[in-house]
C-alpha cells in the first residue's frame, strides 16, 4: 500500500495540438485510473496580438480586423465594435439597419449553436448526430450567404448601418428555410433528451449548481442551463432588440443534458425572433454617415453573443486610430468551469465537459502583464509582443 | 429513454442519394448577392485613395499618375481580398462594383492574382517601372 | 505436393493474399455504407488499398522509450494471428483448408491474439495515450470475450462438435438466427466490439485518447495493425453468418451473407453513440452475458442434457 502512495500522478496532457481539440489549448489532467483528480489549464497558443493591431489601423479597417477574432461569431463581434462606436460617434444608425443586424445575429446563432451540437455530439462519439446537425446548418449558412454575400465573415455591417438589405425574395427563403430548420430542431430536441445511449453521456455529467456558476462567473448558454437567468439581450437591450424582446431560455439542472437543451430551444427563440423581424421590417435608410475621426472618449459596449456576454471597451484620442480597444470574449469567462467541473469525473467525459461550454480559443487568447511595482508603466511595441508570444510557447516544452 | 432515435434520419437516408456536392462536375448557381472580384470603373475615379486606405487587407493599391488627367491604375491583389466589399462603400463616387460573376478564383498561378486597372498605356507604364525596380533590385542585391 | 498446398492456403487463399484483398474491400463497403446512412458520399473504392499502400511506404517512427523486441514484431504476429484463424473459416464459402476437432475455440482466440498484440503494443509505450488506450483495449477485451464466445458456442453445441467444418455442414439452412436470436445478437455486438467499432470505440476514441493503443505506432506497423482488423472483421462475420444465417456453401451466398451482416453493423454504428469503458464493461457483464446465459439454459433445456 505504501508504495502505491508514492506512485507518481498520471497525468494525460490534452494539447496544444489533440483531435478533441480543433483549437490550441492545453489541459493537464491528473487521473486515478479513469477519474480525474485535477485539472490545469493552459491558454495563450492562438494569440494573435489583435487588440494591440487595432492600435496601428484605422477606424473602419479595424471592423473586420475585430469581425476576425471569432470564425464562428465574427457578425456578433463587428455588432459590438459598430455599436460602442456610434454611441462615440453620437451617429445612430437607422432603425432598418438595426432590425438587419439583429437579424443576421440571430442567424449567426442559428449557425453556431447547430455547428456546436455537432462538434458535442462529435466528443460524445455519435457522428450521426454530428453529420445531420451539419448537413442542416448548411441551410443558414447558404442563408447567409444568399443575405450578405460571404459565407462566414460576413461583413454585414458598415461603420453606420449594413450593407446588406432584405428584398421579399429573400424574406420568403428565410421563411421557407425557417420552416425546414425549425422541425429539424424539433427533431433534434428530441434525440438530444431520449436518446439512451446519448444521455448515459450528458445526463448528470458536468453538473453545475446556480450557485457555482454565480461563483464562477460563467456566462451565456452554459449560465442559463444552471439556471442563472442572464441574456445582455433581454437585460441590456442592445441594437434593435428593445423592438423585438427576446424570452430568455433557462434550465435548473446544470448538466451537460441541460446544455444542449438550453442551446437547441435557443434556436427556436432566434427563429421566432427572426420571423418577428421579417414581419415588421423598418422601413428607411440603411447607412449613416460616419465620421473619419472619432471625438475623444471611451465607451463599453455589451453584446449577446452565442457563447454568451460579449465585451468591449472603445478609447479613442480624437485621431482616425483607436487609442485602446479592449475586448472579453465569454469563452475566457467559461474557462475555469471547465476545470472545476472536469474533477471527479471519468477521463472519457472531460472532452464533453469542455465541449459543453462551446470553447472558441482563439477569440480566448488575451495577454496581461502584472506589474508589481506600480512606479513604471510600460507601452509595448508590436515587435516586443511578438517575441513576448514566441517566449511563450517555447517556455512551455522546455 | 429510446434508443435508435436517429433511425429516422439514418434509414432513409439508405435510399437517398448523398447530399454532398460534387463540386467542379455540378455547379449551383451564385447567389445573387455573391462578392467576388470588385469591379473599377475608370471614368467616375477622382483617385482620392479611400478604397485603399479602408481596404482591412490592403488589397487594394491606387497609383496615381496624373491626377489632373486621370491617369489612374488600380493594382488589385486578388490575393489578399478578403471580399468584405468595404471598398465599395468607402469611395463616394460609387466607382467600385461587385457581381456574382467570375466568382472561381483559383489558379495555379499567383502572377494571375495581381490585376492592373487602368488605361493600357498606364498600366504599361508602371508595370515598365515595376520590372525596372525588380531589376534594380537584383542587381543590387 | 502436401507443402505446395499449405503455401498456397497460407500466402495466396483462403489465407493470404486474396483474404487481405477481400479483407480491404470489406472495409470500404462498411465506410461507404456507413457514410450512406449519414448522408455522405463516402470513400472511392480504392481508398482503403491506397491508405494501407501509403502507410506501407511510410517511414516508420520508433518513439522513444518503447522495446523494440516487442514493438517490431507485435503487429506482425497480430496479423499472422489472424491470417492463421482464416484456413479454419469458410471464407468465401469454400470449405476450410484445415480442420480438427476444437478449431472453434483456436480460431477465436487466435482472433483475440490481435487485440492482445494491440493492449501490449499500447503498454510497451510511455506514451499516455497509448497507456490509457491499452487500458481500455484489454478491459474491453475481458469484458466482451466471455459473451462472445458463449454466443459462438451456441450453434456449436446443438451441433455437437466444436469443429467449425461440422457446425457448418449441420446449420446448413438451418437458420439458427430463429432458433437462438440471442446468441446471435451477442456475437454481432461481441463481433463490434472486437473491432472497437462505435458505440465500443472507447478504447480509441479519438477526442479523447487519439488513436488509444495505436497512438505510437506509424507506417508499417500501423498498416499491418489495420490489415489485421480489416480480416479479423471477415473472419467474424464469416463465422456468424455460417452459424446462424444458415450457411455459406456456394460464394454467392457467402457475399449476400456476410454484406447483409455488414449492413446491419453499419446501421448500428450509425445509430448508437459511443459507451464510456466503464458503461461497456457494464453492459457486457450485465446484459451480454445474462442474454447469452438465458440463451443457453434454452438450448440445454431444449436439448437435453449434452456433452
Ligand atoms: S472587398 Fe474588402 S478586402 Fe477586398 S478590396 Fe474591397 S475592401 Fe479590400
Ligand atoms: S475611393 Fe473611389 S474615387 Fe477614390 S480612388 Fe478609390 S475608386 Fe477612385
Amino acid at each position: 500500500m505504501e508504495e502505491q502512495q508514492e506512485v507518481e500522478q498520471f497525468m494525460v496532457p490534452i494539447g496544444p495540438q489533440h483531435p478533441a481539440l480543433k483549437e490550441p489549448g492545453h489541459f493537464l489532467i491528473t487521473v486515478d485510473g479513469e477519474i480525474v483528480t485535477n485539472a490545469v489549464v493552459r491558454l495563450g497558443y492562438a494569440h494573435r496580438g489583435i487588440e494591440k493591431a487595432t492600435e496601428e489601423r484605422n477606424w473602419v479597417r479595424n471592423l473586420y480586423l475585430l469581425e476576425r477574432i471569432c470564425g464562428i461569431c465574427s457578425h456578433i463581434h463587428a455588432t459590438a465594435y459598430c455599436l460602442g462606436l456610434e454611441r462615440l460617434a453620437e451617429v445612430e444608425a437607422p432603425p432598418r439597419a438595426q432590425a438587419i443586424r439583429v437579424l443576421v445575429a440571430e442567424l449567426e446563432r442559428i449557425h453556431s449553436h447547430m455547428l456546436w451540437l455537432g462538434v458535442a455530439a462529435h466528443e460524445a462519439g455519435f457522428d450521426s448526430l454530428f453529420m445531420y446537425s451539419w448537413r442542416d446548418r448548411e441551410t443558414v449558412m447558404d442563408l447567409l450567404e444568399n443575405l450578405t454575400g460571404n459565407r462566414v465573415n460576413y461583413s454585414a455591417n458598415v461603420l453606420g448601418g449594413v450593407k446588406c438589405d432584405i428584398d421579399i425574395v429573400q424574406a420568403d427563403t428565410i421563411f421557407m428555410a425557417l420552416e425546414f430548420l425549425q422541425e429539424r430542431t424539433r427533431h433534434y430536441l428530441d434525440v438530444v433528451t431520449s436518446d439512451a445511449m446519448f444521455l448515459q453521456r450528458t445526463r448528470g455529467i458536468g453538473v453545475m449548481t446556480r450557485l457555482q456558476a454565480e461563483v464562477l462567473g460563467v456566462v451565456g448558454p452554459t449560465a442559463r442551463a444552471s439556471g442563472v437567468h442572464r441574456d445582455i439581450r433581454a437585460e441590456a437591450p442592445y441594437s434593435a432588440y428593445p423592438s423585438y424582446p427576446v424570452r430568455v431560455v433557462c434550465e435548473e439542472k446544470g448538466d451537460l443534458e441541460a446544455r444542449f437543451v438550453v442551446r437547441i430551444n435557443e434556436l427556436f427563440e432566434s427563429y421566432r425572433i427572426i420571423r418577428l423581424i421579417l414581419e415588421d421590417l423598418p422601413p428607411g435608410e440603411l447607412r449613416e454617415k460616419m465620421p473619419r475621426r472619432i471625438r475623444e472618449g471611451e465607451t463599453v459596449s455589451r453584446v449577446e453573443a452565442p457563447r454568451g456576454e460579449l465585451f468591449y471597451f472603445i478609447k479613442s484620442n480624437g485621431t482616425d486610430k483607436p487609442e485602446r480597444i479592449k475586448v472579453r470574449t465569454p469563452t475566457i469567462c467559461n474557462m475555469m468551469s471547465v476545470v472545476k467541473l472536469a474533477i471527479g469525473h471519468q477521463l472519457a467525459d472531460v472532452p464533453m465537459i469542455l465541449a459543453g461550454i462551446d470553447p472558441c480559443f482563439s477569440c480566448n487568447d488575451r495577454m496581461i502583464i502584472l506589474e508589481r511595482s506600480h512606479a513604471k508603466q510600460e507601452v509595448w511595441s508590436w515587435e516586443r509582443l511578438r517575441q513576448h508570444g514566441i517566449e511563450y510557447y517555447h517556455g512551455n516544452h522546455s | 429513454m429510446r434508443f435508435a432515435t436517429m433511425l429516422s434520419d439514418v434509414l432513409p437516408s439508405l435510399f437517398k442519394s448523398p447530399m454532398t456536392e460534387m463540386y467542379p462536375f455540378e455547379r449551383k448557381e451564385p447567389p445573387v448577392h455573391l462578392r467576388t472580384l470588385p469591379s473599377w470603373k475608370l471614368e467616375d475615379c477622382t483617385g482620392c485613395g479611400l478604397c485603399a486606405m479602408d481596404c482591412p487587407s490592403q488589397a487594394i493599391e491606387m497609383i496615381v499618375l496624373d491626377k489632373k488627367a486621370k491617369r489612374f491604375v488600380m493594382c488589385f491583389h486578388v490575393d489578399r481580398c478578403t471580399f468584405c466589399a468595404q471598398c465599395i462603400y468607402s469611395c463616394r463616387q460609387g466607382c467600385l462594383e461587385m457581381t456574382p460573376e467570375n466568382w472561381e478564383l483559383a489558379t495555379l498561378n499567383k502572377n494571375a492574382l495581381t490585376l492592373y486597372y487602368g488605361d493600357r498605356v498606364d498600366v504599361e507604364e508602371v508595370l515598365a517601372t515595376a520590372a525596372s525596380s525588380k531589376d534594380a533590385q537584383t542587381t543590387a542585391g | 505436393m502436401e507443402i505446395i498446398r499449405d503455401l498456397i492456403a497460407l500466402l495466396f487463399f483462403p489465407s493470404g493474399l486474396v483474404l487481405l484483398v477481400l479483407s480491404l474491400f470489406y472495409e470500404w463497403v462498411d465506410r461507404k455504407l456507413l457514410a450512406q446512412f449519414q448522408n455522405r458520399i463516402g470513400p472511392r473504392w480504392f481508398q482503403p488499398f491506397a491508405d494501407v499502400i501509403k502507410l506501407l511506404a511510410k517511414e516508420e517512427v520508433i518513439p522513444q522509450g518503447v522495446d523494440r523486441r516487442l514493438f517490431i514484431p507485435l503487429p506482425i504476429v497480430g496479423l499472422a494471428g489472424v491470417l492463421t484463424a482464416a484456413i479454419y473459416v469458410p471464407i468465401m464459402g469454400m470449405a476450410p483448408s484445415h480442420s480438427f476437432k476444437g478449431d472453434l475455440i483456436v480460431t477465436v482466440y487466435l482472433l483475440s491474439l490481435l487485440t492482445l498484440c494491440m493492449g501490449l503494443a499500447g503498454s510497451n509505450t510511455i506514451g499516455r495515450f497509448s497507456l490509457v488506450g491499452a487500458t481500455r483495449t484489454l478491459t474491453q477485451l475481458f469484458s466482451y470475450e466471455a459473451p462472445f464466445l458463449l454466443a459462438l458456442l451456441g450453434p456449436a453445441i446443438v451441433a455437437g462438435s466444436w469443429q467449425i467444418s461440422e457446425i457448418t455442414a449441420y446449420t446448413e439452412n438451418r437458420w439458427l438466427l430463429l432458433t437462438q436470436p440471442f446468441g446471435f445478437l451477442v456475437a454481432l455486438i461481441g463481433l463490434m466490439g472486437k473491432l472497437e467499432l462505435p458505440p465500443f470505440d472507447a478504447p480509441e476514441a479519438e477526442t479523447e485518447i487519439v488513436a488509444g493503443a495505436l497512438t505510437g505506432y506509424s507506417g508499417r506497423g500501423l498498416a499491418l495493425f489495420h490489415l489485421g482488423k480489416g480480416v479479423e472483421m471477415l473472419i467474424g462475420l464469416t463465422l456468424i453468418a455460417a452459424f446462424y444465417l444458415g450457411g455459406v456453401s456456394n460464394p454467392l451466398l457467402f457475399f449476400v451473407k456476410t454484406l447483409a451482416l455488414l449492413l446491419i453493423m453499419a446501421g448500428l454504428q450509425a445509430l448508437l453513440a459511443r459507451l464510456r469503458i466503464d458503461q461497456t464493461v457494464g453492459v457486457w457483464w450485465r446484459y451480454g452475458a445474462l442474454l447469452v446465459l438465458v440463451q443457453w439454459m434454452v438450448i440445454i433445456v431444449s436439448k437435453g442434457p449434452v456433452l
